[in-house]
């Protein structure tokens, strides 16, 4: 068993078109990697897919310069400068027709690199008999029948390529980041888009022949997305693409021997097994992650309800579990997990078997038990059936950030009493000594200065500077009571209520359960 | 043209004298001359397309102007490339780029590395005091896209200031942030200016312009006052730049004439 297993991987590499394809996949795969993660970075994905294409062109016009010149035939390097020729032709077309017309750049692409490779396949058939080139390879790759030739042009391209992001990694890493920045910096932006086109036709030119013109895509940008999900930093995206680039040539190689399939194809499904494998499991981003988080969190519902059963139990010293448990609406399997969670971050803490709010916890209990108890006012107002009103409002008091509040407030009429007759806590979010709030706000028992009167309480006593205390909302709560400080009573309706405006100097503290 | 670099007095940070740039027939600028002081939070304001952007891009020394040109502390832009340094917008940025904070405060150094050499542990220690400027100094192994959006708008602060150029050129720091942002982002700007930046700041919101500067450049294509709040923002003025957006100073006018 073990012995089929050391047979398996090491055989082929005594076969020297495996040694060569490896070498090959490897020379190729890197460079295609590390520059395809300024390929994605950049949203130029599609770009390469049109330099892979306009190749065509170049091959064959290499091809036939050199066989109609000098009648030499498959002259690999005078094929290879056609192709990059071809590639920045295309691009430099690309970029005058987006420029100069109203069409985007992606359709100009689709224009541009169709007809080049069209140009290509004409020029192909047309010179059929003076031309040996074997479409189907240009179309599959024949990674499994590299010669040395192809090696020499592939380490020359891994080079060059290599040598040039390596060199100017910063200022590819800062114009890709923030292309204006760059030229402040006084960077030649225009010159490094070139530079890095270049390096772009050069990976694809070279991995055409492993992997050929459809798939080379995938081995630009399918290791580089696949360590952008691993990475913080983008000279560890490359360093992990270059990885993956190179994993996926030696799985690629040997599937593609284990089954008898082709070699680049193989390659490129290896490549992109491997980037669904970590899309899953990728420990920050990860589809694994992601659903673990979700299960771990506690939901907003049972940390409010705990809130709440708190607050009641309060004066009693703090909630039990017991206490707690039976004021879950949902079910409590994660209960200890949010009672630890709501300590750590300061909510709650234990005293013995029972757990207290701290001052912090205090004020966001309150906070959902006004926000709960407006809602019921509002639902009942709106006519909800009565055996409904507490479910729904329960549903809803999850809405209970300090804007939906406070219209919720001052439409209501800044209402005492919810339907049950229990006390709505009041505005202790604004209405706090020092602060200045509209009177609507002041509560029985509350003192405050008055610092602006609007044009509609223009008729009441009330004038700046006037110590006011609350009194006692009457009228079903429509009429606010003040008395000042020789004890005359002030009435006042919501909206002139609203138009007084206060400082206010003490809160009665009577609200809650 | 008559600046005299050698009249001894410090010359103005930024002098923009008859500056006129057109796209087309219709100029962008017209015969635009300023003088801003060094050491000034400047706002600049005016309605969109009134060239706001393009007098940026001139101080940046990014364009060719049909006339006029633009000096920054007495020489021509061209040769201060070094001196002003430009914050984008929020939204101009990439904040999924695998790139952390540190990283970000130390790009700020890169127009002061030669290329063949690697950041100096000086740059290095540059990049991390800017960071403690702003406040940001602990989230330095943060990636970039974990941020707030106040937080956010101070790491490019401290690209800006890890430059080291004397002024600094904002796009709309305030757009589309809430008023605890605004106050972190005016915080950054207050602390800029004591250390003895220029800020020219693209603002959009006459409401708060009046508090936020110490002086404002009121534009549209030609300029239509420079100075303080209290003598830029006159009803009268508004009026004739912001022609049919009567509702955008109404309130403003009033409260113009308060102060």
């Amino acid at each position: 068993m073990i012995e089929a297993l050391f047979e398996a991987v090491l055989g082929p590499l005594g076969e020297g078109f495996f040694q060569k394809a490896l070498l090959g996949g490897a020379l190729v795969a890197i460079p295609c990697s590390v520059v395809g993660c300024l390929v994605i970075l950049r949203r130029m994905a599609f770009l390469g897919d049109a330099l892979s294409h306009a190749m065509l062109a170049g091959v064959t016009g290499g091809y036939l310069f050199m066989r109609l010149a000098f009648g030499i035939a498959a002259h690999a390097a005078a094929m290879l400068i056609g192709s990059v020729l071809a590639a920045l032709m295309t691009v430099f077309m690309i970029n005058f027709i987006s420029r100069v017309s109203r069409l985007k750049e992606d359709t100009s692409i689709g224009i541009m690199y169709t007809g080049v490779f069209a140009f290509g396949g004409v020029l192909a058939s047309f010179f059929a008999e003076k031309i040996h080139i074997d479409l189907v390879h240009f179309v599959l790759g024949h990674v499994l029948a590299v010669d040395s030739t192809d090696l020499w042009v592939s380490g020359i391209v891994a080079g060059i390529v290599l040598s040039t992001i390596l060199l100017f990694y910063r200022q590819f890493q800062v114009t890709t980041f923030d292309p204006v920045m760059a030229t402040s910096l006084g960077i030649p932006v225009a010159a490094l888009n070139a530079l890095l086109t270049a390096d772009v036709s050069f990976v694809v030119v070279s991995g055409v022949g492993m992997v050929g013109v459809i798939l080379v895509v995938g081995l630009l940008i399918t290791p580089a997305a696949t360590a952008l999900l691993l990475s913080t930093r983008l000279s560890r995206m490359m360093l992990l693409a270059a990885v993956f680039g190179l994993t996926s040539v030696i799985g690629g190689l040997y599937f593609s021997l284990g089954l008898n399939v082709s070699g680049g194809s193989a390659i490129i499904l290896f490549c992109t097994v491997q980037f669904l494998v970590v899309f899953t499991v990728a420990p920050r981003h990860g589809l694994l992650a992601g659903w673990l988080r979700k299960r771990r969190m506690v939901p907003q519902q049972m940390i409010e309800d705990i809130l709440r059963a708190a607050l009641r139990a309060d004066s009693a010293g703090g909630a039990t579990r017991d206490d707690i448990v039976r004021y879950l609406h949902g079910p409590h399997s994660r209960l200890e997990g949010a009672l630890r969670r709501m300590q750590r971050e300061g909510v709650l803490t234990r005293e013995g078997d029972r757990h207290r709010l701290t001052e912090h916890g205090r004020f966001e209990a309150r906070r959902i038990l006004r926000a709960h108890r407006l809602w019921e006012t509002y639902l009942h107002r709106m006519g909800t059936p009565d055996d409904r009103v507490h479910e729904t409002a329960h549903q809803l008091e999850h809405v209970h950030d300090e804007e939906s509040v406070d219209y919720l407030d001052d439409r209501l009429g800044h209402p005492v009493l919810d339907p049950h007759g229990s006390p709505i806590p009041a505005d202790f979010v604004h209405a706090t000594p020092g602060r200045e709030v509209r009177s609507s706000l002041l509560r029985d028992g509350d003192r405050a200065v008055v610092v602006a009167i609007g044009p509609i309480a223009q008729e009441s006593p009330l004038r700046l500077g006037t110590v006011i205390t609350a009194g006692p909302r009457e009228d079903d709560g429509d009429t606010w009571t003040f008395r000042d400080a020789q004890g005359t009573e002030i009435r006042l309706d919501h909206e002139q209520a609203d138009e007084v405006r206060v400082e206010v100097l003490e809160v009665s503290r009577s609200d809650g359960d | 043209m008559t600046t005299d670099p050698g009249s001894g007095s410090r010359p103005p940070a930024i002098r923009v004298e008859n500056l006129t740039v057109s796209y087309g027939p219709r100029p962008a600028l017209l015969d635009v001359t300023l003088e801003i002081e060094p050491g000034l939070l400047i706002g600049v304001i005016g309605p969109n397309g009134s060239g706001k952007s393009t007098l940026m891009k001139a101080i940046l020394g990014f364009l060719k102007p049909d006339l006029g040109e633009v000096r920054v502390f007495g020489r021509p832009v061209e040769k201060m490339r070094r001196r002003v340094t430009y914050v984008p917008q929020r939204g101009a940025i990439d904040w999924d780029f695998p790139t952390t904070v540190a990283e970000v405060a130390l790009m700020g150094r890169y127009g002061h590395v030669p290329w063949w050499r690697e950041p100096t542990s000086r740059d290095r220690e540059i990049a991390r005091n800017a960071l403690e400027t702003v406040r940001m100094g602990e989230f330095a192994g943060r990636q970039i896209g974990e941020l707030s959006g106040g937080q956010q708008q101070r790491v490019i602060m401290a690209r800006a200031l890890a430059q080291e150029a004397e002024i600094l050129l904002l796009d709309e720091p305030f757009a589309g942030v809430d008023a605890a942002t605004e106050q972190a982002i005016l915080d950054v700007l207050e602390r800029a200016k004591e250390q003895g930046k220029t800020l020219v700041v693209v603002h959009h919101d006459l409401a708060t312009a009046a508090r936020t500067f110490d002086r404002l450049v009121l534009l549209k294509q030609r300029l239509f006052a420079y100075g303080t709040p209290r003598e830029v923002l006159e009803p009268e003025l508004l009026r004739q730049v912001y022609e049919g957006n009567l509702a955008a100073f109404s309130q403003l006018a009033g409260e113009g004439e308060e102060r």
